[in-house]
């Protein structure tokens, strides 16, 4: 099978592009025995159309974690490896879930940080007004 | 199957308007070192607990670096130095996305890879901590010349 975003060939049984990270199908998860035969599962191979991923949030993560010094950071960089994880298994609903997850300590994480710098202003304008006074 | 796929809603709009406030804050960052002047936020962490968390000298270590001091921008926070490019290409392809409907060419990380990451940021913030030899060098300017 071809990747429908970067055109890499992969095996038919990936789940994901090992080029790209592109979702190729849904199928089975790996980890079955090869001579255990489970119940047949139909797999469809639906191919997901172009431009379509589960977005990690990584970026974001990061980005709140380091450069903005909010430990609400920490938990979407897990989620974002849970993302990851999932639709290496396969397992798309799951990575959907950890994406939302993600998305939502990200927002948190900016909530924080907005908040921390608008308590950080008004004591600020606090500090100014006082200080105008006792002079 | 469709409620699961997520679509890329394109906004450019609010791309160009995030542009702009990113250049507004690099512009005054480039202007004012908050180091020495009262412009940005203190760490929260920090300014009530004394402790310094992964993020502690970034903001510092960014001035440094808009004004092309590396080194200083490294004893500052090696950790925001490290990561920046990766978060510069991230940006900029979500940014492209928005703007174009195609972004660069994905990075697919491996889930371990990203554990890994989040595992060395918690390190990182407890090691800046630690009152040894050599871990008190990772402190945000431990290193930098006086």
């Amino acid at each position: 099978m071809f990747c429908p975003q970067c055109g890499a060939s992969n095996a038919d049984t990936n789940v994901v592009c090992t080029q790209c990270g592109r979702q190729l199908q849904i199928g089975v998860p790996p980890g079955i025995q090869p001579g255990v035969t489970p119940a047949p599962l139909p797999v469809t191979g639906v191919v997901l159309p172009p431009g379509t991923t589960v977005p990690n949030y990584l970026v974001f993560a990061i980005l709140s974690t380091v450069f903005c010094c909010l430990p609400a950071g920490i938990p979407a960089i897990v989620f974002a490896a849970q993302v990851n994880g999932k639709l290496q298994a396969g397992d798309v609903a799951g990575a959907q879930a950890a994406s939302n997850n993600a998305k939502m300590w990200c927002w948190i994480s900016f909530g924080v940080g907005l908040a921390g710098i608008g308590v950080w202003i008004l004591l600020a304008m606090i500090g100014v007004v006082s200080g105008l006074h006792n002079q | 199957m469709e409620n699961i796929l997520i679509q890329p809603v394109r906004r450019p709009d609010l791309v160009a308007a995030l542009f702009v406030l990113a250049g507004c804050g690099l512009l005054l960052l480039r202007l004012f070192d908050p180091a020495t002047s009262g412009v940005f936020p203190p760490c929260p962490l920090h300014y009530f607990t004394g402790l310094y968390c992964p993020g502690c000298g970034s903001l510092r270590a960014m001035h440094q670096l808009l004004h092309g001091n590396l080194r200083d921008a490294w004893a500052l926070n090696p950790m925001a130095v490290l990561l920046l490019p990766f978060v510069a290409y991230g940006l900029t392809s979500e940014a492209l996305l928005q703007l174009r409907g195609r972004g660069l060419p994905h990075l697919f990380l491996p889930a371990v890879w990203i554990r890994a990451l989040g595992v060395a940021i918690v390190l990182f913030g407890i090691a800046r901590n630690l009152p040894v030899h050599p871990f008190d060098l990772l402190a945000p300017g431990a290193l930098l010349p006086l």
